[in-house]
């Protein structure tokens, strides 16, 4: 297996506070690694290891098969990247900011800056001051930035946080071309689950620091679990019927009126009878399957119990 | 590295500065003429210029105001070029190309250096080639203690510049160290008292060990500047 981008038991320790511990993770070369996980899970601080602008304090970084040593910057040459807000020379144009990151990247392909500022829907506004753009087009720009020298790796830290939706759509297909027409590898981080769920190939899940699952989107598609989520009217009662009456044991409570039923045995028919003959008022009935949301919330909330019994 | 300055200059616009320190120049060429011409310095009781002692000629102006506002001037492109990248984060940026840190910062320090070093030596000697070209036309109040034509005169005026504009690598060090432009700025001011003020009849800027130290001082603290850029983490 080829990986474009792996660490190895990644830990970065501030103040003897771990921000991030015993990471491991593993990109696969030419896919779109969606890397999930709650505020202050430690997304940031990994992708900041990974760009080299922090040092692990243990552990190590290893791109394009080298690992990563302070004083590796010739790997950076083939890295685009945007971590937290993209920055820029506030007084200078989109257009020179984009000039400017050539020189610095030592890239000269003509056209390549018109061509970048015309994919973001920027020609118009490339000879304006960045500091008159508003906080989407300072995105789009960060990533006309990021993916102007052609990287073969694409670090991107919540790109699409202020963007309309028709921008979110237009960056989720920048993204899926630039990864099948180029080869492109992207890492990219979201809180917007169903961002991730509709391009990533892989999903990575942070949370409290620590790794928590790695696993491919195909993985999650035929493992995922259908059930049956049904709303009543009298949860306690219906909570009696669903373990004593049908001795079901693998279901739970999502809110405070709807029940989740991962026992397969049962069907949605069965399921109605006994509840009503049990005069238990169903408001909803339906068989679902489990999104990328409510995989990731699983995950998390059993970190978080974890955590708390700790 | 000619390149990495030449593109912080053309980031930073350095036109703007040219064009401060132009009417700077111009500003201090008319004080100092003043000065020299208009009796401004006279005592209206005695009629002699009102000096401190060792400080009745016309040298002794033209490099503290010079000197005072090179100083400020140099902190304030340090701040603007250095320091306040890290602040509005543009640093991250910069230090996500790949170029050594180190490159980086010295291609910044050096960038405020060669401008501001050119600045102080072309208005110096705008000032000291005015005051004499005044002289021509009127006696100044002040005694003319230089010669142009001499070559030491060059040598000092050349040497003194460049520990003046180096010194404000000291206000960079403290504005780097607590994140801040405005204690480069103050810590500007700080180094100019301490090296131009006098008390009573002491006074450093005379002292001719002074500048070497404050020469090796600078460049200490530009060292510690940069030293450990590459393996600190960018916060």
């Amino acid at each position: 297996m080829s990986f474009i981008l792996q660490t190895h038991h990644l830990t970065k320790t501030i103040g003897g506070k771990d921000l991030v511990r015993d990471v491991n993770l593993h990109v696969k070369q030419g896919e779109i690694y969606g890397f999930l996980g709650p505020n202050g899970a430690g997304k940031t601080t990994v992708m900041k290891l990974i760009t080299n602008l922090w040092k692990p304090t243990s552990g190590s970084v290893e791109v394009f098969g080298e690992t990563l040593f302070p004083g590796s910057y010739q790997m950076l040459k083939r890295m685009g990247s945007i971590i937290e807000l993209p920055v820029f020379y506030e007084h200078l144009s989109g257009c020179e900011n984009l000039k400017l990151h050539c020189e610095y990247m030592g890239y000269y392909r003509h056209g390549s800056i018109e061509e970048a500022l015309e994919l973001l829907d920027l020609t118009a506004a490339g000879k304006k001051p960045v500091r008159s753009y508003s906080l989407g087009m300072k995105e789009r720009l960060g990533i006309a930035r990021a993916v102007l020298c052609r990287p073969e790796l694409l670090i991107l830290d919540e790109p699409t946080n202020g963007l309309d939706p028709a921008g979110m759509k237009q960056i989720r297909d920048l993204l899926q071309a630039l990864c099948s027409k180029y080869g492109t590898t992207i890492m990219i981080s979201s809180h917007i689950l169903s961002e991730i769920e509709s391009i990533a190939d892989t999903i990575g899940v942070i949370s409290h620091g620590t790794m928590q699952k790695e696993i491919s989107m195909n993985e999650i598609e035929s493992t995922s679990l259908a059930y049956i989520e049904v709303t009543v009217a009298n949860p306690q009662r219906a909570a009696y019927v669903l373990s004593e009456k049908l001795g079901l044991t693998n279901f739970r409570l999502n809110g405070d009126t709807c029940f989740r039923i991962y026992d397969s045995q049962i069907s949605t028919q069965e399921l109605s009878k006994a509840l009503s003959l049990n005069d238990v008022e169903i408001l909803s009935l339906g068989r679902r399957n489990e999104t990328l949301e409510d995989y990731f919330l699983k995950i998390t909330a059993e970190v978080k119990d974890h955590v708390k019994a700790d | 590295m000619l390149k990495l300055i030449k593109l912080e200059w053309k980031k930073n616009k350095t036109g703007k500065y040219l064009m401060k320190a132009l009417i700077v120049a111009l500003l201090l060429c008319l004080f100092i003429l003043a000065l020299a011409y208009l009796g401004i310095a006279n005592d209206p009781d005695t009629g002699v210029p009102d000096a401190a002692p060792g400080k009745s000629a016309i040298s002794s102006p033209i490099e503290l105001f010079t000197s005072m506002c090179c100083l400020i001037f140099t902190s304030s492109m340090l701040s603007s070029f250095i320091i306040s990248p890290y602040m509005d984060g543009t640093m991250s940026l910069m230090f996500s190309y790949p170029i050594k840190r180190q490159k980086i910062l010295i291609s910044q320090m050096l960038a405020v250096w060669i401008f501001s070093f050119a600045a102080l030596v072309l208005t110096k000697l705008l000032l000291y080639a005015a005051v004499l070209a005044g002289s021509l036309l009127k006696e100044p109040d002040f005694p003319i203690d230089y010669s142009m034509t001499s070559p030491g005169f060059y040598l000092q005026l050349t040497l003194k510049s460049a520990v003046t504009v180096s010194m404000g690598f000291i206000a960079l060090f403290i504005g780097l160290k607590m994140k801040s432009a405005k204690a480069a700025l103050i810590s500007s001011f700080l180094l100019i008292i301490l090296s131009q003020a006098n008390v009573g009849d002491i006074t450093l800027a005379d002292n001719a060990l002074f500048p070497a130290l404050l020469a090796a001082v600078s460049l200490i603290f530009a060292v510690l500047s940069v030293c450990q850029a590459e393996t600190k983490d960018l916060m």
